[in-house]
């Protein structure tokens, strides 16, 4: 398929090319508002470029008060599971610098649940829905897949390859290009929605679990998961988790997830979803410079549950006052970086 | 994170405040089991910040008018204004709550023990916080029952407050009286004494206290206070305990043993406090949990195997929690 983003090949200080509508200051607010911000995920048609990431916003319903979901590209529920699963024990959360790391363990209310209840309340707010599934093996995606593949109002799948805190099934089991090759292969035809691959950080190469994603039929990729993090209390000498490691995120991962994500731009045709250490419209128009088609909000939602909402804000903000009437005319400005250089 | 730096509970009274032995029924279903009002996150404004002594400050903060007033034993997420050295926002449990002008005004009880706590003790009168609340469910004050608030070092915070709402007039008609049972290391670590002395003088009710050391009240700790006090009760207590989890686990084994009921305010790292990020789990008992059902749970409460401490608490029956799985 022919990708829906196409680099732009200036840089983003120059305002003044040609393709740039002028804009007043004083009409700033008004134009922010008719920035053309759609955003295309494989089958996918977004309103905008802001998603919220799994496991930070629910099954997308407990921040409804907060936050208009259906204002938001996209909902991106809590990771399901075939079965229920009540998660890892106590010790959970620990802060870190300028980030937190964690250790759920895909706690969740399982298939059965989520079609049942979790699915109906968020279609009614009228979200765009992208439902996170796990499996511990190749089979468990296929038996969710057949069972939500043609969920009403279900836009998508993000298929979580990447969680870094569950004893089966995680980051490290997935992080084998052949099988998430054979793994999606299996899983395409099960669904008309948008198949979208998470990818871990902590990997040798990126770019080869992307190339091996887009051969299998993904329609998109999602750059990062969190990254192995350890943090210890010297006093009690043990570990801050109750299961030593646990996930990073939040400011602190940011330049680290950029990377990553550039690094996966750069290696596929399909869109790129970036994700890590996303609080404030500049940071997701960094990651947008490189050429992500899309972004996700996920810890900055536990500290302000209204980040999402501020971050497309923020992003409209941002483009108006560059005169930019078309976020496709940023999208991958800087994609090309470092390349021809030592 | 930081219910673990600060180190105190919570607390809430409906207003059915009911204990008399004569009428057993409470006046009112309670308040408890839904949060009757939403969370919302607000800009809030220092107003005081003082030493409390033995190294805990006393903190109160303006929020706007649509910030719901807490109830004791409710917690409220404290962010400090960006940029900070600190990521996530404090959970920090009520010791006081009122309306000003329309405003709600909040007290709180801590120590500067870790580093989001200490940058908070740093902010002076004026400046500027972020307020997200009130969060979890507090002490169902309004069971029929002697009440007796028990107490251990700065666990004093959202007892205070539940000590003020027993004093408020529709439950001081109904002939309430209240004990308060405080503990502490020594006298130095009595924090919060005074506030906790004025309150339950206002509702008539005794104020008792223990220290390890014997420098104030017995020598011995608020079991012991509990032990010489339930014989002499004239009705069935119900207890409200806020401390390190420890004496939590005391008090829960002391209501158990006797079948008396006991409510207790937990702790806990978070991050959310509002139930998505899954952060802050408890082990159910295991009746609890052979009894749990899935379809009548509040989707941001626990599952079968662990409760939630930010929302189905921070305060939870004895009964409810595997105490020998809590840490």
């Amino acid at each position: 398929m022919s990708r829906a983003i196409r680099p732009r090949s200036r840089a983003p200080g120059m305002t003044r090319a040609p393709r740039f509508r002028a804009v007043g200051p004083s009409r700033e607010r008004e134009s922010a508002h008719a920035i053309d911000l759609s955003t295309r995920i494989g089958p996918l048609e977004l309103a905008n470029p802001v998603l919220v990431a799994s496991g930070t916003f629910g099954y997308g319903d407990e921040y409804a008060h907060v936050v208009d979901v259906s204002a938001l590209g996209g909902v991106i529920t809590k990771t399901v599971t075939l079965m229920p699963r009540a998660g890892n024990p106590a010790g959970r959360i620990a802060e870190t610098a300028a980030g937190m790391l964690n250790s759920i363990g895909l706690e969740n209310v399982g298939l059965e649940k989520c079609r049942s209840e979790k699915l109906p309340k968020l279609r009614s707010l009228g979200a765009t829905i992208v439902a996170s599934v796990g499996g511990e093996t190749p089979d468990d995606l296929v038996r969710l897949l057949e069972a939500l593949g043609d969920e009403p109002g279900v836009a998508g799948f993000e298929i979580n390859f990447s969680c870094p805190n569950v004893a089966e099934g995680g980051a490290r089991y997935w992080a084998d290009p052949s099988r998430l090759e054979h793994t999606l292969a299996h899983l395409r035809p099960l669904t008309r929605g948008a198949l979208i691959a998470k990818l871990p950080p902590d990997v040798t190469s990126i770019a080869d679990l992307a190339i091996a994603c887009e051969r299998g039929g993904a329609d998109a990729l999602t750059a990062v998961n969190t990254f192995v993090g350890l943090a210890l209390d010297l006093d009690a000498l043990k570990s801050k988790l109750g299961r030593a490691t646990g996930g990073l995120s939040g400011p602190a991962i940011k330049p680290l997830a950029l990377a990553r994500c550039h690094e996966a731009v750069r290696a596929v045709g399909i869109p790129v979803i970036g994700s890590g250490g996303i609080e404030s419209g500049r940071d997701a128009m960094e990651f947008l410079a490189i050429g992500a088609a899309a972004v996700q909000v996920g810890t900055a939602s536990f500290i302000r549950p209204g980040a999402s909402s501020t971050v497309l804000d923020e992003i409209r903000e941002f483009l108006a006052s560059r005169g930019i009437a078309r976020l496709d005319n940023w999208r991958g400005c800087l994609r090309d970086l470092g390349q021809g250089r030592a | 994170m930081s219910r673990a730096e600060q180190g105190n509970g919570g607390a809430k009274a409906g207003a059915g405040v009911n204990g008399n032995a004569k009428s057993v029924a409470p006046l009112r279903v309670s308040t408890r089991t839904v949060p009757r009002t939403r969370w919302i996150q607000a800009p809030a404004i220092v107003r005081r910040h003082e030493d409390e002594g033995a190294a805990h400050r006393w903190l109160e903060l303006e929020a706007p008018g649509s910030f719901a007033t807490p109830l004791p034993g409710q917690f409220i997420q404290i962010l400090l204004a960006s940029p900070s050295a600190v990521l996530l926002p404090r959970p920090m449990s009520v010791a006081s709550a009122r309306r000003r002008g329309g405003r709600c005004v909040m007290g709180f009880l801590y120590a500067p023990v870790g580093p989001g706590t200490r940058l908070l003790a740093a902010c002076e009168p004026g400046s500027s916080v972020e307020v997200l609340g009130p969060l979890g469910r507090g002490f169902p004050l309004d069971q029929p029952g002697i009440p007796v608030l028990i107490a251990c070092w700065r666990g004093v915070a959202p007892l205070i407050f539940a000590a003020r709402s027993l004093a408020h007039p529709s439950a001081r008609r109904r002939g309430r009286r209240a004990e308060f049972l405080f503990g502490a290391r020594d006298r130095a670590h009595l924090v919060g004494l005074e506030k906790a002395r004025r309150e339950i003088a206002a509702v008539q009710g005794r104020l008792q206290l223990a220290t390890d050391d014997g420098s104030r009240g017995i020598r011995g700790n608020v079991i012991d206070l509990l032990e010489r006090l339930a014989p002499r009760l004239a009705g069935t207590p119900v207890l409200h305990a806020c401390g390190p989890h420890a004496m939590l686990k005391a008090v829960a084994g002391w209501a158990l043993s006797r079948g008396v009921r006991a409510h207790l305010a937990m702790e806990s790292v978070m991050a959310c406090g509002t139930g998505v990020c899954r952060g802050c789990p408890l082990p159910r008992s295991r009746a609890k949990s052979e009894a749990f059902d899935s379809a009548s749970t509040p989707s941001l409460w626990g599952n079968r195997e662990y409760a939630m401490c930010c929302t189905e608490g921070p305060v939870f029956e004895a009964r409810d929690l595997d105490w020998e799985r809590v840490e």
